[in-house]
């Protein structure tokens, strides 16, 4: 008997299964990567389809396309969805693709708890969209599910808090990967301020995730106890505090809209010094802007609820806090731009996306400041202005850093060059149309169109139909996307080891496509 | 005795030829101590702050992820004990590893011990045997290939002392 064999075994070099096993058993970091990009790519065009519905009714005033209580349906869901279902697993599959291969890791600490926190997902995936078919259709109450309309609803309520469990679940178990990976698996000589700024944006946010998901399972519990045990936490008729459960879900609610962006931040990070072939500008105050950001986020909470009433000692603790990020969020801003100065800048797709997220995001990130000012703010709440915001934060800020990184590590994932062209084109689409939904929102919000509403006054009629137009060339230009990825994964242009000229990292140092086992033995990093 | 440091390094000569490595960990001990405080309190404190205001169900949830928390710090310290050594003494090469709970080692007399070290391109994914009356055993495998390749040449250079 050969003992190599056996040692081989321990170490996990056996041949692995074929087929649909190998993707429901695989503890391979690249393949559960693969998955949860593969499942937010799904998610995002159901979301999106979603998206489409609703800026179709509001193509005119009245009631064209759906009844009320449908389109409240579809815009809890869109929201619900594309941020647990497409925002956190994309970022979720560069994390599980990039993070061993920055740190020259053989694969993520737990694999399989690691395949375990994926397959939770589509699970959780399934009954949400799952609801829209139970008596009385989906959740209608916003995503945010305030109190008292969400101990009130169907039986898609339960069935809603129980995703948001599994998804909750799903997260803390890729945290505490991701974590213990990045702290205890790094290549010798690769200390913590030597690492690529994706790992460490992705740290702090792990970090974020599992101090605030417990917040958010128990806010949801207590939803639940209320709809069906005759508890009262929430319940204003038996004495409990529906503004206490905004409290609950915004401490929660607001580190999760970093968890949104750090990891984008962290992608733009790496593609920008790429195509301006400099080192990333102030390196070390990035980390400390990213560790403020995330420190900072949570004590901003009640800037979303000016309006349910607090002293004004509170509001402008609030109001202060919340513009204090924009200190931080300017470091960030001005080392990508420096990092661009005097560069040797060229301009393929993910570097595009990558100029348009500082650009698109800084509109985001400004709009913010103006809604963190509590006068300004209980004009604006729930308007289309906030709507435009959080787009601008989220569509150019994280769903453009997502685009960013796909092409700029599809070669390295699938040996294949995309086609440059082709990607361009999906760009410019996307940003044109990006603009045409989103900017209109602004003035609409400060003419004082409510949000969430099927049907508007005769004034927002112009405005609305401009979006709806960009939403259509938004959202069919991701078949665009779509096409590139396909084409990419079946073939192309071979791509090199090191793809481009001015990238540096040792996910750089590999064969491309990189091998299913990477860095069996430590890459010393001197 | 002589030792050899995880790099593959000799550190001395004599008598007795000892190697020993351990699995590439960032975090020692206590590092690891300060991450799962550091986790578990920020969580406490919040769920207690909310438990406090009197919305208890936190507490629970916080509970289970510390207990996750927990049991993730427990598998890197089981890992922390991992090693492979080789000891060559007198007329015996004896080879001891552990990996989490399983333990194992396998003796080979001197005179018969055989290195070969194969590299799938040079000097890259290179896979370092002792063997002995048809049976082989990988060892090295919490090293580099540089270490590996330089073990490779001083175990050699033992054997035929």
């Amino acid at each position: 008997m050969s003992d190599a064999a056996h040692a081989h075994d321990e170490h996990g070099h056996h041949a692995h299964p074929t087929g649909l096993m190998r993707w429901l058993t695989t503890t391979n970091h690249k393949d559960i990567g693969s998955l949860y990009l593969f499942f937010a790519l799904i998610m995002l065009f159901m979301a999106g389809s979603m998206a489409l519905l609703i800026r179709a009714e509001l193509f005119k005033p009245g009631l064209q396309l759906m009844h009320p209580d449908f389109f409240n349906q579809l815009t809890t869901m869109h929201g619900l969805i594309m941020i647990f279902g497409v925002i956190m697993p994309a970022f979720s599959g560069f994390a599980n693709w990039q993070v061993p291969l920055m740190l020259g890791a053989p694969d993520m600490a737990f694999p399989r708890m690691n395949n375990w926190a994926f397959w939770l997902l589509p699970v959780a995936g399934v009954m949400l969209l799952g609801s829209f078919w139970l008596p009385g259709g989906a959740v209608a109450g916003g995503w945010t599910m305030y109190p008292p309309l969400f101990i009130q609803g169907g039986v898609s309520y339960d069935l809603t808090i129980l995703a948001v469990h599994i998804m909750g679940l799903s997260s803390i178990m890729g945290s505490i990967n991701i974590i213990t990976t990045i702290l205890n698996m790094r290549a010798p000589g690769l200390t913590l301020m030597k690492m690529p700024l994706f790992c460490w944006t992705w740290l702090i946010t792990a970090y974020l995730l599992i101090a605030t998901m417990p917040v958010l399972a128990g806010a949801v519990t207590m939803l639940l106890t209320d709809r069906n045990f005759g508890t009262h936490f929430f319940n204003a008729a038996g004495g409990g505090d529906p503004v206490m459960f905004q409290h609950i879900f915004w401490f929660f609610a607001h580190p999760e809209v970093y968890i949104l962006i750090l990891p984008a931040f962290g992608i733009v990070s790496q593609v920008i010094p790429t195509f301006a072939r400099k080192p990333l500008f102030g390196y070390a105050s990035m980390v400390y802007a990213t560790a403020s950001i995330a420190i900072l986020s949570f004590i901003v909470w009640a800037h979303h609820m000016f309006t349910v009433g607090m002293p004004v000692a509170g509001q402008l603790f609030f109001m202060f806090s919340t513009m204090l990020i924009a200190v931080p969020t300017g470091v960030k801003v001005f080392n990508w731009v420096a990092t661009m100065w005097k560069g040797s800048m060229t301009f393929e797709t993910p570097m595009l996306f990558a100029i348009a997220f500082v650009c698109l995001f800084t509109i985001g990130g400004f709009s913010g400041l103006v809604l963190a000012m509590a006068p300004v703010d209980i004009q604006l709440q729930d308007t289309y202005y906030v709507v435009a915001h959080f787009h601008y934060v989220l569509v150019s800020g994280a769903l453009f850093s997502i685009f960013a990184g796909i092409y700029y590590w599809l070669p390295k994932w699938t040996g294949h060059m995309y086609s440059e062209t082709l990607g361009k084109t999906h760009f410019w689409l996307s940003v044109i149309g990006m603009n045409i939904v989103f900017f209109p929102m602004h003035f609409l919000g400060l003419a004082g169109m409510p949000r969430r509403i099927p049907d508007y006054a005769l004034q927002f009629t112009e405005f609305n139909q401009i979006a709806t137009v960009g939403a259509f060339i938004f959202g069919f230009s991701q078949l665009i996307f779509l096409t590139v990825v396909l084409k990419t994964i079946k073939g192309g242009a071979k791509a090199s080891d090191r793809v481009w000229e001015g990238a540096e990292g040792l996910e750089w140092t590999v064969p491309s496509p990189a091998p299913y086992h990477t860095f069996e033995t430590a890459p010393v990093v001197k | 005795m002589d030792k050899v440091d995880s790099n593959g390094c000799e550190e001395g000569v004599s008598a007795t030829f000892v190697f020993r490595s351990r699995p590439n960990q960032s975090l020692t001990r206590g590092e690891q101590r300060v991450v799962f405080w550091t986790l578990a309190m920020v969580c406490l404190g919040t769920a207690s702050g909310f438990a406090l205001l009197g919305y208890w169900p936190i507490l629970p949830f916080a509970g289970l992820e510390i207990g996750l928390l927990a049991w993730a710090h427990e598998v890197l310290r089981t890992r922390e004990g991992a090693y492979e050594t080789i000891t060559i003494e007198g007329d015996k090469v004896v080879l001891e590893w552990q990996a989490g709970t399983r333990a194992d080692h396998r003796e080979m007399n001197r005179r018969w011990a055989r290195v070969t070290c194969e590299c799938a391109s040079p000097g890259r994914n290179c896979h370092l045997r002792l063997s002995s009356h048809g049976r082989d055993t990988e060892v090295g495998q919490y090293l580099s290939d540089e270490a590996r390749l330089r073990l490779a040449a001083t175990l050699r250079r033992k054997l035929r002392e």
